[in-house]
């Protein structure tokens, strides 16, 4: 089936009855029901506890649900008070607090609670930590750690994606490949997920029959994801198919509102020069980015930076968000945001010092390269911004106007 | 949802796999009672019955490996430590260079049909499919009559698994215990027959009858840790036992892969081949095999028979990845502390340093336990009054005291065993444990250790590879079955006053095969 034919078929991402995706929510949905509330009143039992904590998180990562995730806190926090010993609890609130991106939050728990930190999961949320603190090297050899002891496919995959941002594109299919192999049919969401960064690799150095490939294998292996439609309606806008691609992100962002949806198709939009849609698609992805903020997260910060910077153009709002989300961790994605941010509030000399800091980690991303280009031409140094755009042009030949952020 | 790679971003933490089809229960194998024609082994491999009894699950691949041999011939210098590494090595190099095992490979379909190979074996590879739940007899290329049976039967193994986890203190079956613990699942307390005075996370509780029959409590804070000075008495002096010798597996069913074949079809030299070692193994389907055998191409649909014969058998098992081996009764659950990453089978040689130490650990615990019961204990544990929790960290501290359990022969209670009367030496544990194979010998009834009958209570005959076999009790010497003598019990300090394990299974076995009895309830059944 063609990617058009995808786009202009029922929605996807309202999975049909019969999907994987429909079934896994159900399942869920049932196990939810059988445990009941009265799972986190005492009396009760560490496995029932873990069970119900674990399908609330469970379902709202699902459904990609940022409230509903932001509600599974006080549900583990529930479960820590009750069973004696609550290490995967502990481990779980690691996990969920480096979702929302509160690093210090993860960091502190695995420093405190040795069970959530020596077993293979805590060491891979140390080593996404020492990513997120721009710890690359670090975070490499910590995956490598814990890849020899078990392989888990969780670690192969980060390491993967280490490499991927450094340059190596083929060593990261390797380890994809790699990761995939660890999986078996009863993982097959797992592996979708797996096939869906392939997929994106292979986008991000212009092989778009390849991403199509992955992206097809992904939707064989658990069917009726809207994650899935999400990379094939980003795929159709690269292979400059703007109206399948703004179709499909109707269907998926009807089901599933995030504001970076919005944000993206709003951009479609724009580019497509309807800018009355654009517009609404903003405001919606506007409101659903600042809620969170409201209710005192930091999730969003990231996306603010971005939103302002490529959909509003405010420069001063983006710089705003830039540097709060500087605050929380520097490494290269955000130093590259600010720098974004910074020329956008023509601020150019300011914003190539930190393009230099972002480059200087290493990483070696189309899409970044093509941003330091212009940030490097707003400065005044030419010929470095020619270096990075051929650089750009080399990883991506075929780098468009169209970007996800991920 | 974050700006960052994070596989963890579609998971939680916790494994959503239930219970799976690759957890294999028991390999059992013994020379067919049924001659005619020449020497037949029947072989049953059993495992978990998911989804459920009669029907297997498609994403799972079993094989039961089969290696004829000759009957083993001992070192003459092979009770010391270099013969017991000797020992090791040729075991290695006759499973990686000399044996080349055969093997019966099962898949089953998404409309549970079975597809059922035979590879490498002098009589012929060949394929099939069969119906499940219903015996069939299959013709080699050669023209053997191989007699199948794929599906779901009772569960042949009758023992007290609890007693067994409440011998050595394993947690996660009386306790949730976290999987960010997993030093918490054998519990630092002395491994024992007898119960532990102070023991009270394990030693039974009457207000709570069926802990560790189902019911879980949560793990309590620690520590742990049991330094106990005493077995526990009741007011009457008596020991009380860790065993019930209820019947655990009483009216549950498993699956089943069952075979009888010809030992003419096994090997081209029947008459010199006298032991059929065999072990199980189940795969699971990879994730990427899988998405390739999801229909989405009309070939696939219209043409399925091009696409099996386009497989080649190697690379289907590529498309696998190895789960769980089983070869002998205990060899995991005692000797291997059940880690994924022990489960060898044939290959267990490896472990041979690791199995010399843990053994050690499990005399130091149940050797007082069986001094106590004024039995005579291999296992030198310095007349140790009660059980003591220690592990030896080197093969040569632990070896001299080992030696006995490692090398004395196992004694047969009479010579029914042995029909023939050959000259057929008597099999000692490092023999039975290395390698990880139910080892068949042909010119036996394939009783315990020559092989398992069904009927064989071995989970008993397993503890008495702790007792000293040249001791007597009332003038006869100890072998294997004398743990499993009621008289012994009804004459000991102890409650409750019964062998260790049920004496038999909880519905009778068939005369024929499949041999297994009918499944409980018949569920799934067409």
């Amino acid at each position: 089936m063609s990617l058009a034919a995808a786009a202009g078929s029922a929605p996807a991402a309202v999975a049909a009855p019969e999907s994987d995706f429909a079934r896994e929510l159900a399942r869920i949905a049932g196990k939810i029901a059988a445990l009941g509330e009265g799972a986190l009143v005492r009396p009760t039992d560490t496995e029932r506890v873990t069970a119900h904590v674990d399908a609330h998180y469970r379902r709202a990562l699902l459904t990609s649900d940022l409230a509903a995730l932001e509600e599974v806190e006080p549900r583990i926090d529930s479960g820590i008070a009750i069973v004696p010993h609550p290490g995967d609890l502990w481990l779980l609130k690691a996990r969920l607090a480096f979702h929302l991106h509160r690093f210090a939050d993860a960091a502190r728990i695995l420093a405190t609670v040795a069970p959530a930190r020596a077993c293979a999961e805590g060491q891979t949320l140390l080593a996404d930590l020492d990513v997120q603190h721009g710890r690359l090297s670090a975070a490499a050899e910590r995956y490598a750690a814990v890849i020899a002891q078990a392989r888990p496919w969780a670690a192969l995959a980060g390491l993967a994606w280490l490499h991927l941002k450094l340059g190596d594109a083929a060593q990261a299919d390797r380890l994809y490949a790699e990761a995939g192999d660890e999986l078996t049919a009863k993982e097959m969401r797992a592996f979708a997920w797996v096939e869906l960064q392939r997929g994106v690799l292979d986008l991000a150095h212009g092989r778009h029959a390849e991403a199509e490939t992955h992206y097809a294998r992904a939707a064989r292996a658990y069917s009726g994801w809207w994650l899935v439609d999400e990379h094939r309606a980003e795929l159709l806008a690269a292979q400059g198919d703007l109206a399948g691609a703004a179709a499909l992100y109707e269907t998926v962002v009807a089901a599933v509102p995030r504001p970076e949806l919005h944000q993206a198709l709003g951009q479609l939009y724009a580019l497509m020069e309807r800018p009355g849609r654009a517009r609404s698609q903003f405001v919606q992805a506007r409101a659903g980015y600042l809620a969170p903020v409201r209710r005192g997260g930091v999730h969003s910060l990231h996306h603010l930076a971005d939103f302002y910077a490529e959909a509003m153009i405010d420069g001063a709002k983006a710089l705003e968000w830039a540097r709060r989300d500087l605050a929380l961790r520097e490494t290269f994605s955000t130093q590259a945001a600010l720098a974004w941010a910074l020329l956008r509030d023509g601020q150019a000399a300011e914003a190539a010092a930190w393009m230099d800091r972002a480059l200087a980690s290493g990483v070696k991303d189309a899409h970044l390269c093509a941003q330091a280009a212009a940030v490097f031409e707003a400065a005044g140094d030419g010929a470095k911004a020619a270096t990075m755009r051929d650089l750009a042009r080399s990883i991506n030949p075929r780098l468009g106007p169209f970007h996800v952020h991920r | 949802m974050a700006d960052h790679n994070d596989p963890n971003a579609i998971n939680s933490i916790f494994s959503d796999i239930d219970v799976s089809a690759a957890d294999l229960y028991d390999i059992f194998g013994f020379p067919s009672d049924d001659r005619d024609g020449g020497d037949k082994v029947l072989i049953a491999l059993t495992f978990a019955a998911i989804p459920q009894a009669g029907t297997l699950d498609s994403d799972l691949l079993y094989r039961i490996r089969i290696a004829p041999d000759r009957r083993i011939t001992r070192d003459a210098d092979d009770k010391s430590l270099a013969g017991l590494f000797r020992y090791f090595d040729g075991v290695k190099k006759k499973y990686l260079s000399v044996l080349k095992p055969a093997e019966v490979r099962v898949t089953v379909d998404a409309s549970n049909r079975a597809t059922v190979k035979f590879m490498g074996f002098p009589g012929g590879s060949f394929t099939q499919v069969i119906d499940t739940n219903r015996s069939v007899v299959l013709k080699s290329p050669a023209g053997h009559a191989i007699k199948v049976y794929v599906g779901g039967r009772d569960d042949a193994f009758f023992n007290d698994l609890p007693g067994f986890f409440r011998s050595i203190n394993y947690a996660p079956q009386f306790y949730h215990v976290p999987h960010t613990m997993p030093e918490a699942r054998e519990l630092p307390i002395p491994k024992t027959f007898l119960e532990l005075e102070g023991n009270d996370l394990f030693n039974y509780n009457p207000k709570i009858p069926d802990h560790g029959r189902g019911v879980k409590l949560d793990l309590p804070p620690g520590p742990w840790n049991l330094t106990p000075k005493a077995f526990k008495k009741d007011a009457g002096g008596n020991f009380r036992f860790v065993y019930s010798g209820r019947d655990a597996q009483a009216g549950k069913n498993v699956n089943a892969v069952i075979v009888e074949i010809p030992l003419a079809y096994i090997t081209a030299t029947p008459n010199d081949h006298r032991i059929v070692n065999c072990w199980g193994e189940s795969w699971v389907r990879k994730a990427a095999n899988k998405v390739e055998t999801i229909p989405d191409e009309p070939f696939w649909v219209e043409r399925p028979l091009d696409l099996v014969d386009a497989v080649e058998l190697d690379d289907e098992l590529k498309a696998y990845k190895l789960v769980d081996t089983d070869g002998q009764a205990f060899a995991d659950a005692a000797l291997s502390e059940r880690e994924d990453s022990r489960q060898m089978g044939a290959n267990n040689f490896w472990l041979a340093p690791h199995f010399v130490k843990r053994l050690a650990h499990l005399g130091w615990g149940f050797g007082p336990s069986v001094t106590a019961l004024g039995l005579k204990c291999a296992f030198d544990h310095d007349n140790s009054p009660v059980s003591l929790h220690r592990y030896e960290h080197s093969v040569l501290t632990a070896f001299p005291r080992v030696k006995k359990v490692l090398f004395q022969d196992m004694r047969m209670p009479d010579d029914s065993w042995n029909p023939k009367r050959l000259d057929i030496p008597l099999r000692r544990a490092i023999e039975i444990f290395i390698p990880n194979v139910n080892s068949i010998d042909m010119d036996t009834t394939g009783t315990w250790p020559f092989g398992r009958r069904l009927e064989d209570q071995v989970a008993t005959r397993f503890l008495s590879v702790f007792l000293d076999m040249d001791a007597e009790l009332k003038g006869r010497k100890y072998d294997i079955e004398l743990l499993n003598n009621q008289a012994l019990w009804d004459a000991a300090p102890i409650v409750p006053k019964t062998p260790p394990n049920p004496l038999k299974n909880d519905v009778p076995f068939l005369e024929e095969f499949p041999y297994l009895a009918e499944p409980h309830g018949k569920p799934g059944y067409p």
